[in-house]
């Protein structure tokens, strides 16, 4: 089962809507004609009459019903059922319930798989205990009354036929809501008193946000898929360990709500302190291709996460797509504009040579492939920039978005078949190279701002272990303490100790006289939390530059004596290899999760494998973030109400079928609806939609297997026959369509129990809320068809 | 149409058909009848008549074949009309499982009453058919007398104008039977219209005003009760207990003057006997209608 669900929006409940209101229209419309057609055939010329003023009489009824009167006959009902004894299915859901404990209960097994089948038990014995009850309630409860003609008198009240239908459909909802309201609590208590104590922490609800999941390939390339290591089962592919392949989780909406509170262990010991932080639950499979001993293998692999917030790589990671832009989506990743200008300009000579080859109609230097990424990753960069509201990032993202046009416009073309296609081609080619050449000019121009304002921070986290069995849940979670401390990469050094330094300066913290202060590495220990050792060789370092000249001193300012930027500066000193570490830990940095790590509530896991030809697998539901869980009872409760959605939608259907046969074949068909419903949804779905199964009809098969020919040929016969043919072959197919539309997938009813079972939180908005408008989507028309039903047929015959 | 009618019946016809159309009876045949605002009319019939259906129609729960009626003015697919209607089915088609005070709180509450008045009437009802030790006992531990009492208290419920009794005495002992036709007269008395249907002659003869008999779904006689059972060269005499000897002396009285005496009267024919005869009629002359005075003329002739 799957537990990462897309989400609802409201588009997709205004597409149900829209659905929801054509089908009904259909089937109001062919009801009505029927109904028009039988009573005229009935009565003749007359029936036309007859029809309307039924029809006037049954909107008469509609309008006018009596909340008074339904509530009476609800009321009926709930007497009958009770008085009837159906609620004597607690009986025998309290006799299960005595006698489960004993063969559930298992205290050898693992704690979650425990906690899973108590609560699929209980949800599970709920739902098949109730089935029977309602299906013979809802089916048999009409008839019945219609048999033994209690109906006789009601109907001689002023009770409206749809008032009726109206009091059984509620009568019947209140029964099933006691009925699971009681079950439910009895068994919420069962569960909880029932666990082994090990297993009872198990009892929440996850809350997961689950990401996207891309790849990066051995060579650091973006890929949608890993390496298969030879499973039939594709769900995960995998990555190569020891290299530079990741796999790439994208979560959205991560903010402060997404925190949870943890408690630590001081680190002096004086106690527990409590630690806000990320809690990262993973579920990753290891493959080891070398087995080696019995504790390697209990071993598993190592992995680690690396948070990542990389800008560069998601701007420009899509040129890299064809091969030919490779070293200019590498330059453009690195922060080397300068580079990546040149690389451009060689491209836009190559774009303008194409333009003259297509002229001559020669074949062109460039693939396909290459105006593709070219154009695709310009797209790609401008959007990011976009997204970023940088002004300083304006210039270039105008430069890449008109490339992205421009690019448009000559794909569009050469891909078509105009005719005069070879004489406009070398102009869009010369306005696509120019438009590549402006783009250099502007990434030569703005480089440093770019890289400045392009930041790459990159937070490596400690490894963890990946068993090559699954053990339980509790090894597969890791907590990040927002505030992570990490050992920072090259650039994230220069960054830092840039804006350190702007910042002393500003305060005049640097200066004293003429040289630096002398107590400048104090300063840069406590304010800017770098360690002895290092504060000490920074502080030589500068003293160095100063006194070559590089820095200078002005008033109570220090400044870089060519004008650059602090950025700049440190950059270039870090590029000389002059602040390597001094002491043993590296660069150790501060950052936060939230403000740091996450661009817009995106927030970029990279994962990877440290072992050498070992081989980690993912799919997209194997990491997710763990909200602050929810309380199982909860999610316990959603489930229920799922049921009794299902439930209700039964009782819908039922009440309706049985206005018009007997109990019996009420019963078949209302059986038959779930039934498909339940298995055969997804099959419709599939004959309808799935490329193989859309082969021919039956009248087709049969011409095709009468002139012994196969289903590539096709039949051997006129354009009008296989017209003809074909257009009655689609008359199942429609049908199948209307039925697959019709029968609700009973499935989104018991998804909900599937998530608590699991151990995750019911999505509300993505399984009770279809739910809900599933059945009542049902409720209005068929209180409508089944009031018309009762309204127009004689009680009395039998 | 009058004012008067209280319900109008033209040209009724029902067929009872199969599942797939196919005609199985005929149960009425061409009915045309009014019932007059504030009489008691009976619908008279043998076994399988139609009486019981003609009734089902006029309350909307069979659709006629063809034909028109107006019930209080309505159609009677309209619900509306049932508001001040009230209907005693033949059996009592009630919920067994509900006592007799949430059967008419039930009922009830499907009219315009408040809870008040709904309680008011529940126990006046009570009362009336003598219920009131059974009140709280479901109903499927009543006797058939008591289901027809608590049956015909549902029909009352709403105080109706027009009341619809299917077979009201069948099921009561002779006390019961009584009472239900003294309640009939009560009823009348209130000035509300009584439609009742029966095979047991004896009822219709005591309440009603008029009668109609059906036979085999057609109406065959349709008047006064009087006028029905009114027999012309007959006379009859009603004394106190005579001795032998008064009697001889009395017939020799008679044989020697001839003469009436004002103690003399009419006597009236036994409905029993007319049904009979009506029977036998339609045995020998299917289709046709008899009128009033043939009906007696008959009579009169077979003494
Ligand atoms: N539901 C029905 N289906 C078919 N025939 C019926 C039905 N109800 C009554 N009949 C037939 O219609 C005729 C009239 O029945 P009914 O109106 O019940 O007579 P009554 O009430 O006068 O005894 C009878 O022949 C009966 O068998
Ligand atoms: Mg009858």
């Amino acid at each position: 089962m799957d537990f990462d669900v897309a989400p609802v929006t409201l588009r997709d409940l205004a597409e149900s809507l829209k659905l929801w209101l054509i089908l009904i229209g259909i089937l109001g419309a062919s009801g009505l004609l029927i109904s028009m057609l039988l009573s005229v055939a009935r009565n003749g010329v007359a029936g036309i009459g007859i029809f309307f003023k039924g029809l006037l009489s049954f909107l008469e009824d509609a309008g006018s019903i009596s909340p008074r009167r339904v509530l009476a006959l609800t009321n009926l009902t709930l007497k009958e059922a009770v008085r009837r004894k159906a609620l004597l299915v607690f009986a025998v859901f309290a006799v299960l319930l005595m006698f489960a404990g004993w063969f559930l209960t298992d205290s050898n097994e693992r704690a979650e798989l425990q906690v899973g089948i108590h609560i699929a038990f209980i949800l599970q014995t709920i739902s098949w205990l109730m089935l029977p009850v309602v299906f013979f309630l809802s089916c048999w409860s009409l008839p019945e009354d219609i048999r033994v003609r209690s109906l006789h008198t009601v109907v001689t009240k002023p009770a409206r036929r749809i008032e009726i239908v109206l009091g059984r459909i509620f009568g019947m909802g209140i029964v099933i809501l006691i009925v699971l309201v009681a079950m439910g609590g009895i068994g919420y208590l069962w569960i909880v008193r029932q666990l082994p104590l090990e297993a009872k922490s198990q009892l929440t609800c996850r809350v997961p946000v689950f990401g996207h999941l891309q790849f990066v390939n051995p060579e650091g390339q973006p890929s949608l898929k890993g390496i298969n290591v030879g499973d039939v089962w594709d769900f995960r592919t995998h990555i190569q360990g020891n290299t530079r392949a990741r796999g790439v989780f994208v979560f959205q909406g991560i903010d402060d709500s997404a925190l949870v509170m943890e408690t630590k262990s001081a680190g002096d010991g004086s106690g527990t302190l409590q630690v806000q932080g990320l809690r990262m639950e993973c579920r990753f499979e290891s493959f080891r291709t070398i087995k080696g001993s019995e504790s390697s293998i209990r071993e598993g692999l190592q992995a680690q996460y690396t948070l990542s917030n990389n800008p560069r790589e998601e701007a420009f990671g899509l040129f890299s797509q064809s091969e030919t832009l490779r070293p200019l989506a590498d330059a453009l990743r690195d922060a080397q504009f300068r580079t990546a200008a040149n690389r451009l300009d060689e491209l836009a000579t190559k774009v303008s040579a194409d333009g003259e080859a297509a002229k001559n109609k020669q074949p062109a230097e460039l693939q396909p492939t290459d105006y593709m990424g070219l154009q695709l990753g310009a797209v790609y960069a401008a959007g990011v920039m976009r997204y970023r509201k940088d002004a300083d990032l304006e210039s270039a993202m105008l430069a890449f978005q008109k490339v992205a046009e421009e690019g448009a416009a000559l794909i569009t073309k050469i891909s078509s078949e105009a005719e005069d296609k070879n004489e406009t081609l070398p102009g869009l080619h010369e306005a696509f190279a120019q438009s590549l050449r402006k783009l250099a000019a502007v990434l030569n121009q703005e480089a440093d701002t770019l890289y400045e304002h392009l930041p790459k921070l990159e937070v490596p986290l400690p490894s963890f272990h990946v068993a090559e069995y699954h053990e339980g849940a509790a090894q597969n979670v890791k907590f990040v303490p927002r505030t992570v401390r990490f050992s920072a990469d090259a650039e994230t050094q220069s960054r830092f100790l840039a804006s350190l330094f702007e910042k002393l300066n500003e305060a005049d913290q640097l200066v004293e006289g003429d040289g630096l202060k002398f107590d400048l590495a104090t300063q840069l220990q406590s304010e800017g939390k770098i360690s002895a050792e290092n504060s000490a060789l920074v502080v030589d370092v500068l003293a160095e530059q100063l006194a070559s000249g590089q820095l200078k001193v002005a008033g109570s300012k220090l400044s870089v004596a060519d004008g650059r930027r602090w950025f700049h500066f440190f950059d270039s000193l870090i590029q000389k290899d002059l602040l390597i570490s001094a002491d043993d830990e590296g660069w150790m940095m501060e950052r936060d999760l939230i403000k740091d790590l996450t661009q817009e509530g995106h927030l970029r896991v990279e994962v990877s494998c440290l072992n050498e030809q070992m081989y980690l697998g993912m799919a997209r539901p194997d990491l997710f973030i763990r909200k602050p869980d929810r309380s199982f009872m909860v999610g316990y409760g959603k489930a229920l109400v799922n049921t009794a959605l299902m439930m209700m939608l039964i009782i819908v259907l039922g009440v309706t079928v049985s206005c018009i046969v007997k109990g019996p074949v009420a019963l078949f068909f209302t059986f038959t609806f779930y039934i498909v419903g339940q298995f055969f949804h997804e099959f419709m779905q599939e004959i309808l939609y799935s490329p193989t199964q859309q082969g021919m009809g039956a009248i087709a098969s049969a011409v095709m297997t009468a002139q012994h020919r196969n289903p590539q040929i096709g039949m051997d016969v006129s354009e009008t026959t296989q017209r003809v043919v074909q257009g009655i072959d689609a008359v199942p197919r429609a049908i199948l369509w209307g039925f697959s539309q019709i029968v609700p997938d009973f499935s989104i009813f018991n998804s909900a129990a599937g998530f608590v079972e699991n151990g995750f939180d019911v999505p509300f908005a993505e399984t009770v809320v279809p739910a809900f408008l599933i059945c009542l989507g049902f409720l209005i028309p068929c209180v409508l068809i089944a009031g018309a039903l009762l309204k127009f047929r004689e009680l009395e015959s039998k | 149409m009058s004012n008067d009618a209280v319900i109008e019946i033209r040209n009724l016809s029902k067929i009872y058909r199969d599942f797939w159309g196919r005609k199985k009876v005929q149960a009425v045949k061409s009915l045309s009848m009014d019932v007059k605002r504030g009489e008691v009319f009976g619908l008279l019939g043998p076994n399988g008549s139609g009486k019981t259906t003609t009734m089902k129609m006029l309350l909307g729960l069979l659709f006629p074949t063809s034909g028109e009626m107006t019930i209080l003015g309505k159609s009677a697919s309209d619900v509306s009309k049932n508001e001040r209607i009230g209907y005693l089915p033949e059996e009592s088609y009630l919920y067994r499982f509900l006592n007799a005070d949430e059967t008419l709180d039930f009922y009830g509450r499907l009219f315009k009453m408040t809870a008040a008045e709904r309680n008011r009437r529940a126990d006046e009802l009570i009362e009336m058919v003598g219920l009131g030790k059974a009140r709280r006992r479901q109903l499927k531990e009543y006797s058939k007398g008591m289901a027809r009492r608590i049956g015909l208290a549902q029909a009352l419920i709403n105080d109706p104008d027009l009341v619809l009794l299917d077979e009201p005495t069948s099921g009561l002992d002779p006390i019961g039977t009584r009472e239900m036709k003294d309640l009939i007269l009560r009823l009348k008395a209130q000035g509300k219209t009584v439609v009742m249907c029966s095979h047991q002659l004896a009822d219709v003869q005591d309440v009603c005003d008029r009668i109609a008999v059906l036979f085999q779904g057609e109406l065959k006689v349709l008047g006064r009760v009087e006028d029905l059972l009114e027999v012309r060269n007959e006379m009859q005499m009603r004394t106190s207990n005579l001795s032998e000897a008064a009697m001889s002396d009395i017939r020799d009285v008679l044989k020697k003057h001839n003469i009436t005496e004002a103690a003399f009267s009419r006597p009236r024919a036994d409905l029993e006997e007319l049904f009979l005869r009506t029977v036998r009629e339609s045995g020998e002359r299917p289709g046709r209608r008899f009128t009033t005075e043939e009906i007696a003329g008959k009579s009169g002739g077979q003494a």
